[in-house]
């Protein structure tokens, strides 16, 4: 009696949760037997021209159904598939720690027998490579779309006054003397989002110091209070051309009162561009390389990937997922991605450099460029929210408190990387 | 007879041990998983090594973890003191002699019912664009800038949208407290020439003081978790001043590749809040009974 | 001396009525700034709380296309509704046989502490195992988030059963059980009925819980495309931009429905609220 008691209530439950599950809905296939393809993308900026790539793939393809999906908080939202395991097709994501990540947790396919990978710019493979861990046979990334990250500025507003594009620091310092003196704000921040901060600080960065500083961190070569020490110091320094509380807005807040001609410049990178045309569609914008330093030819562009696509390793469709890549690909639809976003494709060819770019062209075509700083730090150790700490501190040794944080923070984060790449060292040289 | 009432102790027997096989797999399973990740470096996907106590060690010397809890803590304890002080007011104005008793006591419930994170979305515009613009306005240097982008300020900004929500429910509680005390012992103390004062504390509080329990142990503990707010006024900012413990155990478990790690610190988090819970029920306990 | 204190406290009362406006007051701007367009914004006090040129639902239209509203208030819905349902059936025999067991039997008192404690447990750190654990089992969706739900309100609902279970006389049952009627029938047809108070109360209490929880579906479902109603509007923040205008709409949408309960069954709600607190 018992016995069945608890038998029936257990099935009972059982009962309810099978029927809980049936609620879950839709598989992986289409109900018009097309193959599902996936793709999600961290770029929810890029929503309308995914939107309008997704529809011209799908309606010239009868076996093969994209979806495009751009979520906000996208890179969180990843992540957390990632964890349940629920993995779409391909991802589109950034050339940064996280990819480093993804695939050094072996999330991703090998892609190099694909033919579009010989399409695509040297600087940029070598850029992905450069982000492995433990260097990697193959190709793991489709590079896409690079961005470039200076200072923005209203090109009408300069011509009005006459002012020039500045090539130094001091010209700099000079010309945003010279624009609040005409009553008008040189910069607007948006440091109310925290990531913005970075957007300074690695154009900065690239042109003050090596390319290559947090590898050598690692190697124990240098420390980062001698690398970043004036990089933080000119951050400080932009404080006092912006608007006074520069932490109360964030980056929509400083989009829109750049496209309203409440400042002159915005230091941020081109994928802003179209966020800004959003607010003020006929703004006549342009960009600049960060003058960091004394002399010219010491500036370096900042500029990386800013979308590439990868192929989840377990991946059913492999056929699928190529023909939504090689469509991807293909120059037109570069070009529709190109015309909503800016920024700099990734593919060989006569693109276009757009006119929001003008300025930084030569830089461009002279590959004076160099990855942001950031794609190596480590998500966790939140340096963006470091860096907006550091500009708060009013206090005098700021700057020392805030590189000694940097250099016991960037042990602690990396330690595991830092005994993985000796352990990887150590194994080369014991096999030779 | 011995023989029935055995029965109905099977029958519920059948009943709880299905419930507490279905308890047991989302609460208390998980839980252990929790603790097993929390001596491992886990990144949430991917490989990983049992690390011992590394993450627990690592812990108390993170200064960002440091800071999420006073963050927490002041956080909490000022939002408790608030809440139930303003709570007890309102219930004390709201059960007295008044017009419109229950169309007021309908309004004032009115922000319990709606959802922290839109609420915190519309406070933050206020925060950020009417103060600043009332403050210019009329010249009122400390509203000009955003109370959201201060360091020092923020979380009182938090505080000031997590008590505004809270209030309503306390005050009901206490209402339900204020009618169990009985008319009669009003008369008896009005007869005695108690002033209002004295009769509040002499009379009214030592009544209602089961209430003040269950309100003190309800408040702290939803002040210890709070997470829409956050999420929707500051997202941890200015200078992660504003990052409470729940917030940073979302933020860097799920996102920063720090499973391993802040499961340690919900591990810990946990013994917190049970600890918080059991010392204040003995203490008003203790109050309870010698009042 | 009965007379005097019957008077009208109107000084209270007229406090009391301008206290209102700390309620009114934001909801106002909210609905102020949903109405407008953003060539109305302007920086000042009045260009965010001056009346709209014109009062047109445009704003509200674009809100419910982008932000899909009619699924998210579907799913709101269904999570909240079917919650309501599991937990009042479950919860209140599971709080019957505990209460009934605990009066006669250690082992069910310790049950008892087993689950109530369970309200200490808090979500952040069942959070990070339950997303792996709801992903294998292929609940990582709106059942996962439901079923959740049901264990997770498990331990103030039990408690809240139990309590008012003292207040029933076992006698009742112990006639029935003579009748030979078994436990399981004298359950359903006299004492579920019984609690109904109860289930009134459990069932706001649980339904104010879940409607405006935020944590368990982003976590348990966010990117399976199905949003909640505030889940939505955390996860159009970035399609909004910087219309706050077209925000504005869709957070007024996301209140509406649950203001709109609030005024039918105001009373019920506030009982409810009230009892809860007393029983518990």
């Amino acid at each position: 009696m018992s016995k069945k008691k608890i038998a029936v209530s257990l099935s009972l439950l059982l009962g309810i949760l099978m029927g809980m599950a049936s609620l879950a809905g839709c598989g992986k296939s289409t109900s018009d037997g097309r193959v599902e393809v996936e793709l999600v993308s961290y770029k929810p900026e890029a929503v309308e021209a995914f939107a309008e790539i997704a529809e011209r793939f799908n309606e010239t393809h009868d076996d093969i159904h994209l979806t495009i999906d751009s979520p906000n908080e996208a890179m969180t939202i990843l992540k957390t598939r990632f964890i349940r395991e629920d993995y779409p097709d391909i991802v589109g994501i950034g050339g940064d720690i996280n990819y480093s990540n993804f695939l050094d947790a072996d999330l991703f396919m090998d892609i190099s027998d694909l033919e579009e990978i010989g399409m695509v710019k040297q600087s940029y493979l070598d850029m992905d490579k450069g982000l492995e861990f433990i260097p990697q046979e193959g190709v793991y990334a489709l590079p896409y779309a690079a961005n470039a990250a200076g200072i923005l500025y209203n090109r009408d507003m300069f011509e009005e006054h006459g002012w020039k594009v500045p090539e130094t620091w001091e010209e700099f310092i000079v010309l945003c003397k010279e624009i609040e003196a005409a009553g008008i704000q040189p910069l607007y921040l948006g440091y109310k989002d925290t990531w913005t901060c970075l957007a300074p600080w690695n154009a900065l960065a690239v042109g003050l110091s090596d390319p290559d500083t947090c590898n050598q961190v690692n190697m124990g070569n240098t420390t980062f209070a001698a690398a970043y020490r004036e990089t933080a110091e000119k951050m400080k320094i932009l404080l006092d051309y912006a608007e006074p509380n520069p932490y109360a807005y964030g980056y929509n807040d400083a989009c829109t009162a750049f496209a309203r001609g409440e400042a002159a410049m915005y230091p941020i990178g081109s994928y802003a561009i179209p966020q800004i045309k959003s607010v003020n569609p006929t703004m006549n914008i342009d960009s600049f390389t960060f003058p960091a330093n004394d002399a010219e030819e010491d500036n370096v562009l900042n500029s990386g990937i800013d979308l590439q696509f990868c192929v989840m390793k377990n991946c059913e469709n492999k056929e699928a997922v190529y023909e939504v890549l090689r469509f991807l690909y293909e120059d037109e639809i570069i070009q529709i991605y190109l015309d909503n976003q800016g920024g700099i494709a990734c593919k060989k060819g006569d693109f276009e450099i757009p006119a929001e770019l003008e300025s930084m062209k030569s830089y461009i075509e002279n590959d004076r460029m160099a990855d942001y700083q950031d794609h190596y730090y480590p998500s966790e150790m939140s340096v963006d929210a470091m860096i907006q700490t550091f500009l708060l501190d009013d206090s005098d040794d700021s700057v020392d408190t805030f590189l000694e944080r940097f250099d016991t923070d960037w042990k602690r984060y990396n330690r595991d990387l830092i005994r993985k790449v000796q352990q990887y060292q150590q194994e080369m040289e014991d096999a030779q | 007879m011995k023989k029935k009432m055995s029965n109905r102790d099977k029958t519920f027997w059948a009943i709880i041990i299905p419930v507490l096989v279905l308890f047991f797999t989302f609460n208390t399973l998980p839980m252990i998983k929790g603790i097993i990740y929390s001596f491992t470096n886990y990144k949430g996907y991917g490989s990983y090594d049992y690390v011992g106590f590394r993450n627990y060690i690592d812990l108390f010397s993170d200064a960002r973890v440091g800071k999420s809890y006073l963050f927490t803590f002041k956080y909490a304890l000022a939002g408790t003191i608030l809440v139930n002080v303003l709570s007890l007011i309102m219930a004390l104005g709201l059960n007295s002699r008044i017009r419109f008793k229950s169309a007021l006591r309908g309004i004032y419930f009115v922000p319990n019912i709606l959802g922290g994170l839109v609420i915190g979305y519309i406070f933050s515009f206020f925060f950020t664009y009417i103060l600043p613009a009332v403050g210019n306005t009329f010249h009122i240097s400390f509203l000009q800038n955003s109370i959201l982008a201060s360091e020092k300020y923020a979380w009182i900004g938090v505080l000031i949208v997590g008590v505004w929500q809270a209030v309503a429910m306390n005050t009901i509680i206490y209402i339900s407290g204020l009618q169990t005390v009985p008319q009669d012992v009003y008369e008896a103390s009005m007869l005695d020439g108690a002033s209002k004062w004295k009769e509040f504390w002499k009379v009214t509080l030592p009544l209602v003081m089961p209430f003040v329990t269950i309100n003190l142990v309800l408040s702290t503990k939803n002040f210890l978790m709070v997470f829409d707010q956050i999420m929707s006024l500051t997202k941890g900012g200015p200078a992660q001043s504003t990052e409470s413990i729940s917030y940073l155990i979302y933020r860097n478990g799920m996102d920063g590749g720090q499973f391993g790690f802040q499961s340690a610190n919900a591990v810990i988090f946990f013994f917190v809040i049970v600890a918080i819970s059991v010392f204040q029920m003995t203490v008003m306990n203790k109050k309870e009974e010698q009042l | 001396m009965m007379k005097k204190a019957q008077k009208t406290n109107w000084v209270l009362t007229i406090i009391l009525i301008l206290g209102t406006l700390t309620v009114f007051f934001p909801l106002y701007m909210a609905v102020i700034i949903a109405f407008k367009q953003p060539s109305e914004m302007t920086n000042d006090v009045a260009g965010a709380l001056s009346f709209p040129e014109r009062w047109s639902l445009d704003n509200f239209k674009q809100a419910m296309e982008v932000t899909d509203f009619w699924h998210s208030l579907g799913n709101s819905l269904l999570i909240t509704l079917t919650t309501i349902v599991l937990a009042i059936l479950i919860h209140s025999i599971a709080g019957y046989a505990i209460g009934r067991g605990m009066a006669k039997k250690k082992s069910f008192r310790l049950i008892y502490l087993y689950v109530v404690s369970g309200m200490f447990v808090p979500f952040s750190i069942l959070m990070m195992p339950l997303v792996k654990q709801t992903a294998q089992m292929g609940l990582g969706n709106r059942a996962g988030v439901i079923l959740l739900y049901v264990v997770f309100y498990m331990p103030m609902n039990v408690l809240l059963y139990t309590g008012y279970l003292k207040n029933i006389p076992v006698a009742l049952e112990e006639a029935a059980d003579i009748d030979g009627a078994s436990t399981w029938k004298t359950y359903w047809k006299i004492v579920f009925p019984m609690m109904m108070p109860m289930h009134a109360t459990v069932a706001i209490l649980t339904a104010l819980g879940t409607w405006n929880d935020v944590m368990t579906p982003l976590v348990i479902m966010s990117g399976t495309g199905q949003n909640t109603l505030p889940l939505a509007q955390l996860n159009f923040q970035t399609q909004f931009g910087t219309n706050y205008n077209l925000a504005f709409a869709s957070y007024i949408l996301a209140l509406i429905p649950i203001l709109i309960f609030y005024i039918i069954c105001q009373k019920q709600i506030l009982n409810g609220v009230a009892n809860g607190a007393v029983k518990g």
